[in-house]
């Protein structure tokens, strides 16, 4: 590797040390905020460190890749190995960039071998931005990673004719990656996901491809194609076809026994990943039921470590209870009957996601909390799916707890600034037809305005790791993967009573009053009758990044005058002009709430931090 | 064609005299005469005792037969009977009604009116050709100035402006130049092969941006289409649609819809098709009054949203005379303030099928389509199967991916990918870069859009698309279209590419012509073909020139028509006439505003070669000097 290349790799390390929230001492909230701005500081040094490095470096090379000399080209390959790290992914849209340029090369230069390999990476380094966006599935990246693999797979017409067996390695690998695609629930999606499998897993074990390359991994490639169709068990319940479920089922019992002969051959015990769909796979075989189900899969959670952060831990710790309330779901009864366990479950897992390393807060790890609310059960004197969310954040990232509890304070106060001067322009909110009624659950909207400000941008959440440990200025598809989070913030939302509500705000913060500007573009406020309320939202949560500085919470970004004047300026095309107009009139109550307002957001984080019990709602 | 018994059963028993002609060698000649005509002739056929010249207006197969609004008087012996003249099918049908009572009493007055109105169609007719031809002037002048580089920007805004008026002005005249012809009876239909395709692309090429213009919401409605190709006037059948389509965009207003539908159907046991146009708008509509006086020249209704609008009140009177002309039919419905709706069917012979070598190049492909409407998507699958193709059809980006990786696994290949513009799960200008890289810089892709490919050809061409083939989709298009990708293709252009090589350098021509302003254009325009040009002004100087040169000094004339001193037709037949070694091979070319089939027809009974229509079209002028002046000839 080059010197840039290692200076870049320190320097994410780096990075991911000071984002570390999990290490910060929490006895001194004054400390512990002043702490977290140093660390901002040095970490935006370094972020500029970083992105100067690529630009006089790596973008040049790129630029003109087509012509570079061969040990260019290798220096380049090792960066992205590096960049991917065995898994770790420091910096997947880098990585992704790079894989893509030697995929340029390696066509323009006909070099089968290398664009067979490039085509592999460059699928694979989609899938893992895939796989940021998996809640919006089908997406953007879904046909360019099939189309990918899709064409490093059909080399198998050339098989004989290619000499390295690295290279047909990565033809088995794409072919069997094709599979990756798939990943909704529906009967359609599962069954090409199934006959992509049966066809991979025919060739890789056709004895005629192992004899003619026999140092290949087959056994390796094979029990990979069958954990793939094990995850198909989520198809099963959309009535599949017989033949789906034997093989799904002959796929869980291979990777089981395989689990078993390492276990024996090691001495370590089988995977609790690979044994829960075991167990899965026959009670959706009819021979466990659902209670004996539900009983095992509780004792393989008391079984769990909670300081294990790898793929096993996190599965453990996170992803069980998951999986957990997405059979209790299907059962009235023992969705009564197991509520305490559930809660336990998740608070376990709260207590566990607070105290992983920021160096493992990876996709998996995001992926895996994403799970939890998907399959989140509420319970009305239990956890809420809000007070989940919220500690989520407040763990994992307090600046942007500070961010949401601004923008909910302040949401409240304009809407209760609304209801005094011009109640008409809040009518239809909650289904309230006039002013009197208006005027008669003004508590009612105001919780309802801080609660959309506080969760309005939750979708954030998904993007943890790009918003906090992205080491360089961020590139176009950073840009465009962020646009996503209106719509997962949405799906998040909507699943649960407790923050149904605010699924429009979190849906349309981000689009234009006028409709000329912002994402999503297919968000039509014409069809939200809360919209007033999300415009709320829009100018707060706009005002606060307005403010925000992320260096020094003592100097804001622009200040009082300056951020008013610029909502000026917008309103009518980004903002409700109405909402602009009052809010503008509240200067001094504006300028009495900014005083304290980060400060005592902080403190509230921290607390929150500290103790489980209070709610900031 | 109706048969004898047919005939007998229907006209047999008829009291007034009839007579049926049928096409027949290049005429019309009578195949049935009923009782009553026999009686009339004593036994004689009818059309052997009338008088040539009345014989010959219904026989003549490109007279206007049809009525155009004057009587036929038919004088026998001491009686005069008017002929009523009407189609049945392919059969001209004449019955007469003696009106010799009635046409002494009026015989001076019907004979004034009668020259009366042909001095008015006449006086029309040349006042319109004098009139253009200035303007012609006007157009192509102003053309080559806006050509010129280095034009100081308050002159181009000038020049501009004049070809704006002066496209109104000539386009006003056109009308009434068109309608003093109609009305003489002077306008003859060319029916040749029509193409469907060609004749709807062309009609929103102009309508389309005239909707956009006054923000109106165009819809366009293709129900069946059992025929692409028509024996029909192409320039007639699209001037009617235009009419229609113009009027309903000119009243209605700002935010309104105007929907053209087109259906083609087969009408049973005739051979025949029915081309049928809904225009319908929801514009200002007419009054109940004013519907019976539609048709009417130069009836404008009055009222203030009309007045406004700028127009002569012929456009409608053209439209029907020419629906009329072609044998069809015209109706409307109109309330005031809710819109009009104008219904035109015209019966025409389906045209050839060029298709042929098109289906045997195509026959058994695989072609992928990407199209995520289901209703389009099945419509393109169902004409690329006729095409004898094997298409698949994805409705997703993600299933267009697994149809390229299915066949990249199974012996065949794509022959090529069609996809539409716009689909709702990937920005198809992403989407095709990627196809085009994993599939090769040889391999077709195809956009179908409803845009105007010049306004989205340089973005999808960088993307990767190579062609493009207009919505709505018809198979002469898409067949044609493909066809262009195919080996067979290419080897048919290689040929004729042998043949077509462009070379105009060092051959000479004579040009006479008359008109100052338009010699000049015509001289900038051969010189920019790198001819070399000789002028003269009127047919005598250009029969003396041609005279006074060696034989095979010029190798093309072209000839102006009316011109002072002898005129360009008088001039051909002289050159033709002279003892000279070329004079019966020289081409002669006549330039001429008339652009008519008689126009033609005289240019060529004078002994010419071609004819180019004034004001002078590049293209089509370098195509014709092409024709005799090229490498191959």
């Amino acid at each position: 590797m080059k010197d840039y290349q290692i200076r870049y790799i320190e320097n994410l390390n780096r990075i991911l040390e000071l984002a570390d929230v999990s290490r910060e001492s929490l006895s001194d909230t004054e400390a512990f905020f002043s702490s977290r701005y140093e660390k901002r500081r040095t970490i935006s040094s370094l972020i500029t460190e970083n992105t100067a490095l690529l630009r006089q470096e790596l973008f040049p090379a790129l630029d003109d890749v087509i012509t570079l000399p061969p040990e260019e080209i290798l220096s380049l390959r090792e960066f992205a190995s590096a960049l991917r790290s065995g898994g770790r992914e420091l910096d997947i849209v880098l990585t992704y960039t790079i894989h893509n340029a030697l995929l340029v090369y390696a066509r323009h230069q006909k070099k089968r071998d290398l664009l067979i390999e490039e085509l592999y990476w460059t699928g694979m380094s989609l899938y893992s931005l895939h796989s940021l966006i998996r809640p919006v599935a089908p997406n953007r990246y879904t046909w360019r990673m099939q189309n990918l693999f899709g064409e490093a797979a059909s080399y198998i017409k050339e098989y004989d004719s290619i000499e390295d067996p690295g290279t047909r390695g990565y033809i088995h690998r794409s072919m069997a990656n094709m599979a990756l695609s798939y990943m909704t629930g529906t009967r359609e999606m599962g069954e090409r996901k199934m006959r992509i499998i049966r066809n991979s897993l025919r060739i890789l074990t056709d004895p005629v491809y192992h004899r003619k390359t026999p140092s290949l991994p087959w056994d390796t490639y094979i029990y990979k194609s069958h954990q793939e169709r094990t995850t198909s068990l989520a198809f099963l319940r959309s009535s599949a076809d017989s033949q789906m479920i034997r093989e799904v089922m002959e796929s869980a019992e291979y990777v089981w026994q395989k689990q078993l002969e390492i276990s024996r051959a090691t001495g370590a015990a089988p995977s609790t990943r690979w044994h829960v769909v075991y167990e899965l796979a026959h009670y959706h075989c009819g021979i466990l039921t659902l209670e004996q189900l539900l009983t095992r899969m509780e004792r393989l959670f008391l079984e769990r470590r909670t300081d294990d952060y790898s793929m096993e831990g996190i599965y453990c710790n996170i992803y069980l209870p998951a999986v957990y309330a997405e059979y209790l779901s299907y059962n009235e009864q023992y969705k009564q009957s197991k509520k305490e366990v559930l809660g336990y479950m998740y608070r376990m897992m709260l207590a566990y996601v607070r105290t992983v390393p920021a160096s493992c807060m990876g996709i998996s790890m995001i992926r895996n909390i994403m799970m939890t609310f998907i399959n989140f059960i509420e319970y009305p004197d239990g956890l809420k799916q809000r007070d989940l969310l919220l500690r989520l954040v407040v763990c994992r990232n307090p600046e942007t707890f500070v961010y949401f509890h601004m923008t909910a304070c302040l949401s409240k106060l304009l809407l209760t600034e609304t209801l005094r001067v011009r109640p008409e322009l809040l009518l239809g909110v909650l289904d309230l037809d006039t002013e009197e009624a208006l005027l008669a659950q003004e508590n009612r909207l105001a919780e309802f305005a801080y609660e959309a400000g506080m969760f309005h941008d939750i979708g954030q959440l998904n993007f943890t790791q790009m918003t906090t440990q992205t080491g360089r200025s961020w590139m176009s598809e950073e840009k465009e993967l962020y646009k996503y989070h209106p719509q997962i913030g949405e799906s998040i939302l909507r699943r649960c009573e407790s923050t149904r509500l605010c699924a429009d705000a979190a849906a349309g913060h981000h689009r234009y009053y006028d409709g000329k500007g912002g994402y999503p573009e297919t968000y039509d406020r014409n069809s939200r009758p809360n919209q007033p309320v999300t415009d709320i939202v829009a100018l707060c949560s706009y005002f606060c990044r307005l403010l925000d500085n992320t260096l020094d919470y003592k100097k804001p970004h622009l200040s009082l005058e300056e951020a008013l004047a610029q909502l000026r300026s917008e309103s009518g095309a980004r903002l409700h002009p109405g909402f602009v107009r009052i809010f503008c009139d509240m200067e001094p109550t504006l300028r009495h709430y900014l005083e304290t307002a980060r400060l005592t957001a902080y403190r509230l984080a921290v607390s929150y931090l500290y103790d489980e019990t209070p709610s900031p709602i | 064609m109706k048969n004898f018994d047919e005939l007998t059963r229907i006209w047999g028993d008829v009291a007034l005299p009839v007579i049926a002609l049928a096409p027949s060698s290049g005429t019309f000649a009578a195949v049935y005469q009923n009782a009553a005509a026999d009686a009339l002739c004593g036994g004689a056929d009818l059309l052997d005792i009338m008088p040539a010249e009345c014989r010959e207006s219904l026989t003549d197969p490109e007279a206007a037969f049809v009525p155009d609004g004057l009587p036929l008087f038919l004088p026998l012996g001491d009686r005069v009977y008017s002929v009523v003249r009407f189609l049945w099918e392919d059969l001209r049908i004449c019955m007469l009604n003696d009106v010799t009572v009635h046409y002494r009493e009026n015989e001076s007055t019907v004979n004034n009116a009668l020259m009366a109105n042909q001095a008015k169609s006449s006086f029309l007719s040349e006042m319109s050709h004098d009139i253009r031809t200035p303007m012609g002037a006007i157009i192509g002048m102003t053309e080559i100035a806006l050509l010129q580089d280095g034009v100081p920007t308050r002159v181009l805004e000038c020049l501009n402006k004049i070809k704006t008026a002066s496209g109104h002005m000539m386009s006003l005249l056109n009308k009434v130049l068109d309608m003093s012809r109609i009305e003489s009876g002077k306008i003859i239909l060319q029916e040749e092969d029509a193409d469907v395709a060609d004749l709807l692309h062309e009609i929103l090429t102009v309508v389309k941006p005239q909707a956009d213009a006054g923000k109106l919401n165009f819809i366009l409605n293709l129900g069946e289409v059992c025929c692409e190709s028509l024996q029909a006037d192409t320039v007639r059948l699209k001037q009617v649609c235009l009419n229609l389509l113009s009027n309903a965009i000119k009243f209605t207003p700002a935010g309104g819809t105007v929907e053209l539908g087109l259906e083609i159907t087969r009408l049973p046991s005739s051979g025949r098709v029915l081309f049928r146009i809904t225009v319908r708008d929801t514009g200002i509509g007419m009054s109940e009054e004013f519907i019976h006086r539609v048709f009417v020249p130069f009836e404008r209704e009055e009222k203030s949203t009309v007045n406004k609008i700028q127009g002569t009140g012929l456009g409608m009177a053209i439209t029907k005379n020419l629906v009329d002309l072609m044998g069809g039919t015209i109706t409307l419905s109109s309330r005031p303030g809710q819109g009009t709706c104008f219904q035109v069917g015209i019966p025409f012979l389906p045209g050839s099928d060029h298709l042929a070598a098109c289906r045997t190049a195509l026959d058994g492909k695989h072609i992928l389509l990407y199209d995520d409407d289901a209703g389009r998507g099945e419509r393109t699958v169902s004409i690329l199967r006729s095409l004898g193709m094997q298409p698949d059809l994805a409705t997703s980006s993600l299933e267009a991916v697994e149809y390229i990786n299915d066949m990249a696994f199974s012996p065949e290949e794509y022959f090529a990918f069609l996809t539409v513009e716009k689909v709702s799960d990937v920005d198809i200008l992403l989407f095709l870069p990627q196809i085009r890289q994993r599939m090769g810089s040889a391999f077709p892709i195809i956009l179908l859009s409803e845009n105007d490919w010049s306004q989205i050809e340089y973005v999808y061409t960088r993307a990767g698309a190579d062609a493009f083939i207009p919505l709505p989709l018809f198979t002469t298009r898409l067949a044609t279209g493909l066809f262009s990708f195919t080996d067979q293709f290419r080897e048919r252009q290689q040929e004729e590419a042998e043949h077509a090589a462009h070379n105009f350098h060092g051959k000479r021509i004579l040009l006479a012509e008359d008109n100052e302003i338009n010699r000049e254009i015509a001289v900038e325009l051969l010189g920019m073909a790198n001819l070399r040009i000789d002028t003269v002004v009127n047919g005598q100087e250009a029969v003396e020139r041609y005279s006074r040169t060696a034989p095979d000094h010029y190798d093309l004339i072209l000839m102006d028509i009316q011109m002072p001193v002898m005129n360009g037709l008088d001039a051909a037949r002289a050159i033709r006439k002279l003892d000279f070694a070329d004079s019966r091979d020289i081409p002669i070319v006549a330039m001429t505003a008339n652009a008519f089939v008689e126009d033609i027809r005289n240019s060529m009974a004078a002994g010419m070669n071609a004819h180019i229509a004034k004001p002078l079209d590049m293209e089509q002028m370098y195509s014709t000097l092409e024709m005799f002046l090229g490498e191959s000839r």
